[in-house]
C-alpha cells in the first residue's frame, strides 16, 4: 500500500514540473514587455529605454530561460509570484485570501453536490420511473441546460430581494454561502445524480442481491449495500469535481461579488496582470494534479483491486 | 419511454419558473424598515477596491482619500479658501508662500498637525519628484521651511500662478501623520493611516469593503454620519439589486467617470420612493483621446477629424444618457477659465467624414467595406472600461456610425487601470477618457498634455508639437493675464485642429442617496464627496 | 448499425436532432433568414417592444433582437460545433496513433495527454486568453488545446482493446495496410463512446462559451452571440426583463437538446442498465468527462 502511494504521488512530480514550466512560458508568450509593464505600473512618468533595460536586469530577465525558468520556480514554491502589475503589490498577498475564499465556496459547494446527488439518485433510484423520478431528471435537465448567471439572476431576485431572506452578495456571514451554493450544486448535482442513479439500479440487478433476498435481508439492507457498491464508483468522480469547481466558479463569483480566486482572474485578465493570471494558473493546476493524485491514493485504499493498475 | 415524460416535466417546470419570474420587480425590502431608530449610517458601493491609502501615492481610491486627508486649502466656488492654513501670505516675486497653520489640528494617531508634519510631508513628496511629474508644482517647489511652530514657508525656483490650486487638490499634497513615515519617507510605503480628516480608516478587507469611522476629535466638528462603508461590488445588477434591497444605499460616479448602474436603472430607484438622485453642475468633458504618436492610420489628423464627425454627440448625450449629460464640442466648455476662445464646431456630418476621408487618399476598394491605403486598412482599436455599460453603448453607437464611413472600430473593453496603463505606455489608437475636472481645467489638463503618465503620447505626433510644449512650459510661469488668456488660446486652438481629443459630451457627478439623508452636495473637484456635511433626517 | 437504429427509434432524440438540425441551417442560412442586419444600430428605437416590423422587439441600440439570435448561433453554436469537431480529430488521431503504435511513442503521446488534461476546464480558457487577449477565437482554441487529449484517451484505451484481437491480427497477416486496418475495424469501435462525450461535451462548452462572452472575455461588440446578449440585457434586467428571454431560451433549448441526444447516444451505446461492474467507472467517467459544467 504505501509502495503503491509513494509510486503514485511520485508520479506528479514530473508532470508539476511540466505544468509550471508552461505556467512560466505564460508569461514569454505575453505581449507585454514584462519590464515595461512593471515600470508603468509603479507609475514611472518617463519610461526610456535605459530605464527598461535597468528593471530589465533587476528582474532578472536578461538571463538565459531556464535560469530564470529556475529561480521562478524556486520562489513561486515560497509562494513569492512577484509584483502585480496593477497594484505593484505581491502576488500572493491578493492570491491567496482569495484562494481561501474560493476554497471554502467549493467545499461547502462540494459537500452539497455531494449530498444532493447521493439523496437525489436513491431517490430516483428506489422509484425508478414512477412520477417523482421524471420530474426530478426532468427538473434537473433543465436547469443544468440553463447558464448559471441566469439562475442566479433569478434566484437573487428572488430569495434576497423579493423575500429578503438572504444577502444579494458578498461573502459576509454563513447566509452568503447559500445562493452562490445553491447555484454550483444544482449545476453539478443535476448531472452527478444520474450516475448514482444508474448505478444503483445497475446494483440493484445484480446477482447479490437475489441471494440477499432469497436470504431474507430486508430490503433496507440490500439498498444499504447497493448503495455502498454504487457509492465506491462515486467516489472518484466526486474527487474529480473539487478541483474542477475550483477552477469553474467564474461566473458564480462575478454575479455574487464573492471575492475568490474567479473574480481576481477575470480582474487580471481584463487589467493585463500577467504575474496575477500565471500565478492563478500554476496554482490551480497544481492543485488539480496534487488532488487526482491524493483521490486515486484513497480509492486504492478503499479498493485493493485497483492498485493493479499501475 | 422515459424520454417523453422528462420532456414534459422539464416543460412543466420551466412554466412555473417563469410564471414566478414575469410578476412584476422590485418590492419594499423588510431590510429598512428595521434600520429605524438604529445610527443610520451609508454603504456606498464601488466597482474598485479602496487599495493602498498611501496619500503620496496614486493607487488608492480619491473619495475614500479624500475623507481621510486634508490639504493647506481648498478650491471652493469662490476661490481658493482656507483649510489646514487659516492665511497665507504671496511675496511680490510670486516664489514664496507663507503659510500660517490652524492651531489646535491633530492627526488620527494624536499627533500634532504643525509646521514640521508640514515641511515632511512635502519633503517626503519631494523625495519621489518623478512620479509627480504629472503636477508641475513638484517641479518648482525649491524648499520648505518651518519658520516657526505654525509658520511655513514654500520657496519656488519662479513663479508659478497655480501653486495654490495644486496644493489643493485631492494628492499628492496632503498630511500623513509623521509617525506613519517608514524611514522617514512615504515612498515606499506607509506604516499607517493617520490623516487629518474628518474620517478615519477603521477596518479594511482588501477586495470586499473598507470602513471609514467620523473622527469625534475633527477639528471641523465631528461629523454626523458616523461610520462609511465602502462595498466592492461590480457595477450593473449586482450594485442594483444590492441598493433595492437595502444592503447599500448609497453610489456615486467614481474617478473614471462610470457609474455604478445606468441611468434608468437610478431612475427607477427613484421612482421607488426610497432614494434622491442628485446631479453636479457639468464638471468634466468625456472625450476620446486620439493617439497621434502611433504608427496606425489614427495618426493622419484627417482620420481624427473624420472621426470627430462620425460622433453624434445629440444621440449619446439625448439617448444614451438620457439627458443626464450634455453635448461637447470642444475640450474644455466655454465656462471653464480661459477657454472661452471660437473654436470650429464640428457636427455629426458622415458625408463630410467621408469626403474627408476620400481626400486624405483613404478609398473603398471594389466592394470592400473598410477603406484602404498603401495596402493598409483604417482599422482603429478603441479601448473603453469594461465596467462602465454607458462606455460599452457609445462605443458600440460610434462603430456602427464609423463602419458606415469605411472606418472600422474594434472595440476592447478592460479594466480602468488597464485602460489607463495604455495610455501612458501609447500602446493604443483610441481611448475614452475624460478631463480631470473643475479644480484641475485647464491649467493641470493642458500640463499633463506634455507628461508621459498622461497625455504626452496622444499630443506627440501633431504638427507643431515643440512648439505646443514650449508655450504649455511658458503659460504657467507668466504673471501677466492677457499673455496667459493669448497662450491658452493658442495651445487649445492647436490642440482643436488637430483633433486628437474628441469631446463626446459634459460630464457631471451624479450621488444616488437615501430619501431621509440632507446636506448632499458637491465639491469643485469630481474626486470628493463632502461626507462630513451630510447627516440623516 | 443496430445503434443508430436503436438511437433512431426513440422519439425524443430524433426531436432533439431534428430541433439541432434546424438551429445550425437557421444560424448558417442566417443572412438570407434574418429580417435586418444584426448591427444596424437605429437609436430612435432602443428597447423597441415587440412588434410586427421587430418580432422579438429591440435591444439597447436599437438592433433587431431576432436577427441578432439568428447570427448569434453562428458562434455560440456553429463555431462551438467546429471546435469539438477539430478536437475530436486530432484527438482520434492522437489516439490511434499511440494506441497502434504502442510502446515508447504511446507513454510519451500519454503523458502529453496527462499534462493537457491537468488544466482543469476554465483555467486554461483564462489562461489563453489571459495571454493572448480576449476573443472567441481564442475561447475555442483553448477549449481544443484541452479537449483533444481527453478524445486522444478514450481513441487510445479503445485501440488498444481491439489492437491485439484476433481478426485484426488476420487481417494483418493477410497484408492489409495499418491505415485501412484503423479505419474498417478501430474506428467504428470508437465512434458511439466519441459520440457521446462530444455530444456532451459540446453542450457544456456551449454554456462556457456564452459564460465567458458574459464576463466580457469572449466574443467581442458589435457580433452578435449568445452570452453576449445576456450580459447587455443583464444592464436593464429589472426594467426590460423579456431582453434576457430570448437569449436565454435559445442557450436553454440548445444545450437541453444536446443533451438529450447525448444521453439517447448513450443510451444506444449501452442500453442495458446493468452490464458487467468492469463497464461501470468507465461509464460513470464517460458521463461527466464532458460534464464540466460553466
Amino acid at each position: 500500500m504505501i509502495r503503491y502511494a509513494a509510486r503514485r504521488l511520485l508520479t506528479a512530480v514530473p508532470l508539476l514540473l511540466v505544468i509550471s514550466f508552461l505556467a512560466f512560458l505564460l508569461q514569454q508568450l505575453a505581449p507585454v514587455d514584462p519590464a515595461e509593464a512593471v515600470l508603468h505600473a509603479q507609475g514611472v512618468p518617463q519610461v526610456t529605454s535605459e530605464l527598461i533595460a535597468q528593471k530589465k536586469a533587476e528582474l532578472g530577465l536578461d538571463r538565459p530561460l531556464l535560469r530564470q525558468y529556475a529561480s521562478w520556480l524556486a520562489s513561486s514554491v515560497q509562494l513569492d509570484f512577484g509584483l502585480s502589475y496593477v497594484t505593484g503589490k505581491p502576488v500572493w498577498s491578493l492570491l491567496g485570501p482569495a484562494f481561501m475564499h474560493t476554497l471554502q465556496l467549493t467545499a461547502v459547494s462540494a459537500a452539497a453536490i455531494i449530498l444532493l446527488s447521493v439523496a437525489l439518485g436513491v431517490y430516483c433510484a428506489l422509484r425508478e420511473d414512477a412520477w417523482p423520478d421524471r420530474a426530478t431528471r426532468g427538473a434537473a435537465f433543465l436547469l443544468t441546460a440553463m447558464p448559471p448567471y441566469w439562475l442566479a439572476a433569478w434566484l437573487v431576485w428572488l430569495f434576497s430581494v423579493k423575500l429578503d431572506l438572504l444577502p444579494t452578495s458578498g461573502m459576509d456571514s454563513a447566509a452568503s454561502f447559500v445562493l452562490p451554493t445553491a447555484v454550483l450544486a444544482v449545476g453539478y448535482a443535476g448531472v452527478y445524480f444520474r450516475v448514482i442513479r444508474s448505478s444503483m439500479i445497475a446494483g440493484r440487478n445484480e446477482d447479490y442481491v437475489l441471494y440477499g433476498r432469497a436470504n431474507g435481508l430486508t430490503e433496507r439492507a440490500i439498498t444499504r449495500r447497493v448503495l455502498a457498491n454504487s457509492l465506491q464508483v462515486a467516489v472518484p468522480m466526486f474527487g474529480m469535481a473539487v478541483p474542477i469547481l475550483l477552477g469553474s466558479t467564474v461566473v458564480v463569483e462575478n454575479v455574487f461579488a464573492w471575492p475568490g480566486l474567479g473574480n481576481l482572474s477575470v480582474k487580471a485578465i481584463l487589467g493585463r496582470d500577467y504575474p496575477v493570471i500565471q500565478a492563478f494558473v500554476l496554482l490551480l493546476a497544481s492543485s488539480f494534479v496534487v488532488f487526482n493524485a491524493v483521490s486515486e491514493v484513497l480509492s486504492g485504499l478503499l479498493n485493493p483491486r485497483l492498485r493493479k493498475d499501475l | 419511454m422515459k424520454h417523453s415524460r422528462n420532456a414534459l416535466s422539464a416543460i412543466f417546470i420551466l412554466f412555473l419558473i417563469f410564471a414566478s419570474g414575469c410578476s412584476g420587480s422590485g418590492n419594499e425590502p423588510a431590510a429598512e424598515a428595521a434600520k429605524q431608530g438604529q445610527a443610520r449610517e451609508i454603504i456606498y458601493a464601488s466597482s474598485k477596491d479602496i487599495n493602498d491609502m498611501n496619500p503620496h501615492l496614486y493607487s488608492g481610491s480619491m473619495p475614500a482619500q479624500g475623507m481621510i486627508y486634508e490639504s493647506l486649502v481648498e478650491k471652493t466656488e469662490d476661490g481658493i479658501k482656507p483649510l489646514l492654513a487659516e492665511s497665507w501670505d504671496i511675496s511680490e516675486d510670486g516664489m514664496s508662500y507663507t503659510f500660517h497653520l490652524r492651531h489646535g489640528v491633530t492627526f488620527h494617531d494624536g499627533s500634532p498637525f504643525n509646521a514640521e508634519a508640514v515641511k515632511v510631508n512635502i519633503d517626503a513628496v519631494q523625495a519621489n519628484a518623478e512620479r509627480h511629474a504629472w503636477i508641475k508644482l513638484s517641479t518648482k517647489i525649491k524648499e520648505v521651511r518651518a519658520t516657526d511652530e505654525y509658520t511655513v514657508q514654500l520657496l519656488l525656483d519662479e513663479p508659478y500662478y497655480p501653486t495654490l490650486l495644486e496644493l489643493s487638490m485631492t494628492r499628492p499634497y496632503v498630511f500623513l501623520s509623521p509617525k506613519d513615515f517608514i524611514n522617514g519617507q512615504t515612498k515606499d510605503g506607509v506604516a499607517g493611516y493617520d490623516g487629518t480628516g474628518p474620517y478615519r480608516l477603521a477596518d479594511q478587507k482588501p477586495e470586499q469593503y473598507a470602513v471609514f469611522e467620523a473622527n469625534e476629535s475633527y477639528w471641523g466638528g465631528a461629523p454626523q454620519v458616523k461610520r462609511i462603508t465602502a462595498k466592492v461590488l461590480p457595477s450593473g445588477e449586482t450594485t442594483l439589486l444590492a441598493l433595492q434591497k437595502g444592503e447599500v444605499n448609497f453610489i456615486f460616479t467614481d474617478d473614471r467617470g462610470a457609474d455604478g448602474v445606468d441611468v434608468e436603472a437610478m431612475q427607477s430607484l427613484v421612482d421607488s420612493g426610497r432614494y434622491q438622485l442628485l446631479r453636479s453642475k457639468p464638471m468634466n468633458t468625456k472625450m476620446i483621446a486620439a493617439n497621434s504618436s502611433s504608427t496606425g492610420p489614427v495618426h493622419e489628423r484627417a482620420v481624427r477629424l473624420a472621426l470627430w464627425h462620425a460622433v453624434d454627440r445629440e444621440t449619446i448625450a439625448g439617448q444614451i444618457l438620457h439627458g443626464a449629460e450634455s453635448p461637447a464640442d470642444s475640450l474644455f466648455s466655454g465656462n471653464v477659465e480661459y477657454a472661452d476662445i471660437p473654436l470650429a464646431k464640428r457636427g455629426y456630418d458622415l458625408k463630410h467624414a467621408a469626403e474627408l476621408l476620400e481626400d486624405a487618399g483613404w478609398k473603398l476598394e471594389n466592394g470592400g467595406e473598410t477603406r484602404v491605403k498603401n495596402g493598409r486598412q483604417l482599422a482603429l482599436k478603441l479601448y473603453y472600461d469594461a465596467a462602465s455599460s454607458s462606455q460599452k453603448t457609445e462605443a458600440e453607437l460610434i462603430q456602427s456610425a464609423a463602419k458606415t464611413i469605411g472606418m472600422k472600430l474594434e472595440l476592447i473593453g478592460e479594466q480602468s487601470s488597464s485602460v489607463a496603463a495604455r495610455r501612458a505606455s501609447g500602446d493604443y489608437d483610441l481611448l475614452f477618457n475624460q478631463t480631470w475636472g473643475l479644480a484641475y481645467d485647464p491649467q493641470s489638463t493642458v500640463s499633463a498634455f506634455t507628461a508621459e503618465s498622461s497625455y504626452a503620447r496622444t499630443t506627440g505626433g501633431i504638427e507643431g508639437v515643440e512648439e505646443l510644449y514650449a508655450k504649455i512650459g511658458k503659460v504657467t510661469g507668466t504673471r501677466d493675464e492677457e499673455k496667459r488668456k493669448a497662450l491658452y488660446k493658442e495651445i487649445l486652438t492647436t490642440v482643436h485642429d488637430e483633433a486628437v481629443f474628441i469631446p463626446i459630451t459634459h460630464g457631471s457627478m451624479a450621488v444616488l442617496a437615501p430619501n431621509d439623508l440632507e446636506g448632499v452636495a458637491f465639491k469643485q473637484t469630481q474626486f470628493e464627496l463632502p461626507f462630513e456635511l451630510m447627516h440623516f433626517k | 448499425m443496430k445503434r443508430i437504429s436503436r438511437l433512431l427509434s426513440d422519439r425524443l432524440a430524433l426531436l432533439s436532432l431534428a430541433v439541432l438540425a434546424a438551429i445550425a441551417a437557421a444560424g448558417m442560412l442566417a443572412p438570407w433568414l434574418a429580417p435586418h442586419p444584426p448591427d444596424e444600430v437605429n437609436m430612435a428605437l432602443r428597447y423597441g417592444p415587440w412588434s410586427l416590423h421587430y418580432l422579438l422587439g429591440n435591444d439597447q441600440l436599437g438592433r433587431c433582437v431576432l436577427s441578432r439570435i439568428l447570427y448569434g448561433i453562428r458562434p455560440s453554436v456553429l463555431l462551438v460545433l467546429a471546435a469539438v469537431l477539430a478536437s475530436v480529430l486530432i484527438g482520434a488521431a492522437v489516439g490511434m496513433a499511440a494506441g497502434y503504435a504502442g510502446g515508447r511513442t504511446d507513454a510519451l503521446l500519454m503523458r502529453l495527454c496527462d499534462v493537457m488534461l491537468s488544466f482543469p476546464g476554465y483555467v486554461m480558457t483564462l489562461a489563453v486568453i489571459g495571454v493572448l487577449g480576449v476573443g472567441l477565437q481564442n475561447i475555442l482554441l483553448a477549449f481544443i488545446l484541452m479537449k483533444w487529449a481527453w478524445f486522444a484517451r478514450i481513441v487510445r484505451s479503445s485501440v488498444r482493446q481491439i489492437a491485439d484481437a484476433d481478426y485484426v491480427r488476420f487481417a494483418r497477416t493477410l497484408g492489409t495496410g495499418s491505415l485501412a486496418i484503423l479505419f474498417r475495424h478501430i474506428l467504428p469501435v470508437c465512434v458511439p463512446e466519441l459520440a457521446v462525450v462530444a455530444s456532451s461535451s459540446f453542450g457544456s462548452t456551449l454554456l462556457q462559451v456564452s459564460g465567458l462572452s458574459f464576463l466580457g472575455l469572449g466574443i467581442q461588440a458589435p457580433q452578435a452571440e449568445w452570452g453576449m446578449m445576456l450580459s447587455e440585457a443583464r444592464q436593464s434586467m429589472f426594467s426590460r426583463p423579456e431582453l434576457m428571454l430570448a437569449p436565454g431560451l435559445m442557450i436553454v433549448l440548445t444545450v437541453s437538446a444536446v443533451n438529450f441526444l447525448s444521453d439517447a447516444m448513450q443510451q444506444a451505446v449501452d442500453p442495458q442498465a446493468g452490464s458487467s461492474k468492469r463497464h461501470q467507472p468507465e461509464r460513470a467517467e464517460a458521463a461527466l468527462i464532458g460534464r464540466e459544467v460553466a
